[in-house]
């Protein structure tokens, strides 16, 4: 039967079907046949911030930390047996300020068994990277200068200041939290970093800065707020270190390790540049 | 219990010092038995006047939404002896202003909690505290998106309108509501929505509200739309903020018992939520410096829905305006 039809078909739509494969599996772009999204879908809004969270903790750069501007294109495909896989075109804005700073493209693809979605995002960054480094570099050794170690409590307070000998330890929280908002991110559960609670310096004998943390996740939708202790070591220009300990109202807990080495990617990996610190 | 008093103090020195325009009532009594008053403002004239309805402070944590009822408050107190849109509205409409709904969470917000939510009814012997109000109106209770669990963020109550803060304000407008041409109630922030997925299968047409945050869009009545597609233009000149425009009707499946979908059930003909800032960054604890753009834009987006909602019902004093302006 089906030879007798592929008999049938014109050359044209021969070719067609002979390329569809190819478009399936690499094309940089969504294949057919998904669905497009809303770009104000909270679906599509989601899935980015997603993407975000892992460039966040990817770069692990508390000067450059990146948060959602606006969605500007949204589709996204399911897979049977596997997934769906969203596929995203967003603005960015610089998390402090606000500022407009880059666009990014990404994919996420929410899987059925494991539990983080993996991410692929690509962006551009209009904020001048050397600056950035050398305002990561001057977080570092303030840091590495503290003879007495960095505490604190409630940051930003209930009013919303953030104690400015606080920052770079609550710009870390929120790269740190990043890996584990992105590991507990799923395509209806999403995450924002609420607060810092408390913060801890440990002082190191090597070159690491190395905080101690108790975070609060606002988990939409459900509205709960999620306590999570959260360990992360920094040195620039290496991957971020992150160890972190959850518990929820019903007592569940959950506990997660990141150390760089996760699959995905991002194309915002500054290297070979730090080797002068 | 600082911030509480500060707020009736406020209440009372803003109904003293504008006497001729505002006046205090009385709505009921919180949980924790704290009066809840709403300010009226009303040009004195013998006409009836139609009424817009405006709360803040349902949600004791978003503390922009209690500022921005005051600072709101104090625009039209500032101006409405000068600005002619201001004029020309208070001569057709009495706006009501509840600066906090939940007041009993808001005081414990900042005593105690700063990340709390819902009110501070005591359930189970006192082990379990507070309904999601926004969860307990009569507007199928119960039903999606809630918890029928007391310890939960989203638990709905007991029933429908079983807190006192519920009763009170739906009472209220229930026996006003041939009068309410708009009601407007105050949140934030603007990443903090409902579900969309379930939506799909319910038709849209059964929903009218809309809702003014930076997120989603779908089909709704051309006035509404209208209207808050007017009031996002004008919110955007002020600081650049993007606001988009989408339902409310998607949200009742998500988060049934909901206040305004209470008040589409009612049939007030315009309502609107609005999730002020910011995206999520700083999420309910707002910077300070961003508390004074928040309210200057959230204002010019509520003077624009009024204005709307004024030359809507009352075309002829709209036009007066107009030609009033003409000759001058």
């Amino acid at each position: 039967m089906q030879r007798r039809s592929a008999a049938r078909l014109s050359p044209l739509l021969l070719l067609l079907l002979l390329l569809l494969p190819l478009a399936w599996g690499a094309g940089p772009w969504p294949p057919r046949a998904d669905r497009e999204l809303q770009v104000s879908s909270r679906l599509a809004g989601q899935a980015a911030r997603v993407a975000l969270h892992y460039l966040n903790y990817r770069l692990g750069s508390p000067s450059a930390l990146r948060a959602l501007g606006q969605v500007r294109k949204a589709t996204v495909k399911p897979i049977p047996g596997i997934g769906h896989k969203y596929y995203l075109q967003f603005t960015t804005e610089d998390y402090k300020s606000s500022q407009n700073v880059g666009t990014c493209l990404a994919t996420v693809l929410y899987l059925k068994r494991k539990p983080r979605p993996a991410v692929n995002i690509n962006c551009t960054y209009t904020k001048d990277q050397k600056q950035t480094r050398e305002d990561d570099y001057s977080f570092y050794k303030k840091l590495r200068q503290q003879t007495k170690p960095i505490t604190g409590n409630d940051t930003p307070d209930s009013y919303g200041h953030i104690e400015p000998a606080l920052e770079p330890a609550w710009a870390l929280a929120v790269a740190g939290s990043s890996y584990l908002m992105w590991e507990k991110s799923t395509e209806n559960l999403g995450y924002f970093m609420a607060q810092v609670k408390n913060v801890k310096q440990w002082i190191t004998k090597d070159d690491s800065i190395d905080f101690d943390y108790l975070v609060i996740l606002h988990e939409i939708p459900t509205q709960e707020m999620i306590s999570c202790h959260l360990r992360v070591i920094w040195t620039p220009g290496h991957p971020l270190k992150v160890k972190y300990f959850c518990l929820s109202e019903n007592q569940r807990s959950e506990s997660g390790e990141g150390s760089g080495t996760e699959s995905g990617s991002t194309n915002g990996i500054f290297n070979e540049e730090e080797a002068n610190f | 219990m600082g911030e509480g008093s500060t707020n009736f103090h406020w209440m009372y020195q803003i109904k003293e010092s504008n006497s001729e325009l505002v006046t205090q009532h009385y709505l009921g009594m919180t949980y924790e038995n704290r009066p809840m008053y709403y300010l009226k403002i009303s040009q004195p004239s013998n006409k009836a006047k139609k009424i817009i309805w405006m709360d803040c402070g349902l949600h004791a944590r978003e503390w922009i939404s209690p500022a921005f009822c005051q600072w709101f408050m104090k625009e039209i107190l500032q101006n409405y002896k000068t600005d002619p849109k201001i004029k020309s509205f208070l001569q057709n409409l009495d706006v009501y202003i509840l600066p906090v709904l939940n007041i009993d969470g808001y005081i414990y917000s900042w005593t105690t909690e700063r990340l709390w939510r819902k009110s501070r009814s005591a359930l189970i012997n006192s082990t379990c505290f507070g309904t999601d109000l926004n969860r307990n109106f009569n507007g199928s209770w119960g039903s999606i998106g809630v918890s029928h669990n007391c310890s939960s963020l989203t638990f709905c109550g007991t029933g429908p309108e079983s807190e006192p803060e519920t009763k009170a304000v739906a009472r209220f407008i229930e026996k006003r509501k041939s009068d309410v041409l708009c009601f407007l109630t105050v949140h934030s922030y603007g990443h903090n929505h409902q579900d969309l997925v379930r939506q799909q299968n319910h038709a849209p047409c059964q929903r009218k509200g809309l809702r003014l945050h930076e997120l989603y869009f779908l089909s709704f009545s051309n006035v509404q739309l209208e209207a808050a597609e007017k009031a996002a233009v004008a919110l955007k000149e002020k600081h650049g903020t993007n606001f988009t425009v989408g339902p409310t009707s998607l949200v009742l499946y998500k988060n049934s018992g909901s206040w305004w979908d209470w008040a589409h059930m009612i049939g007030i003909p315009f309502f609107y939520t609005f999730e002020l800032r910011d995206k999520g960054a700083y999420g309910f604890i707002l910077p300070p410096d961003q508390i004074q753009p928040t309210c200057e834009e959230t204002t010019s987006a509520v003077m624009t829905i009024t204005e709307y909602v004024n030359q809507k019902y009352f075309p002829n004093s709209a036009v007066a305006v107009t030609s009033g302006s003409l000759w001058l």
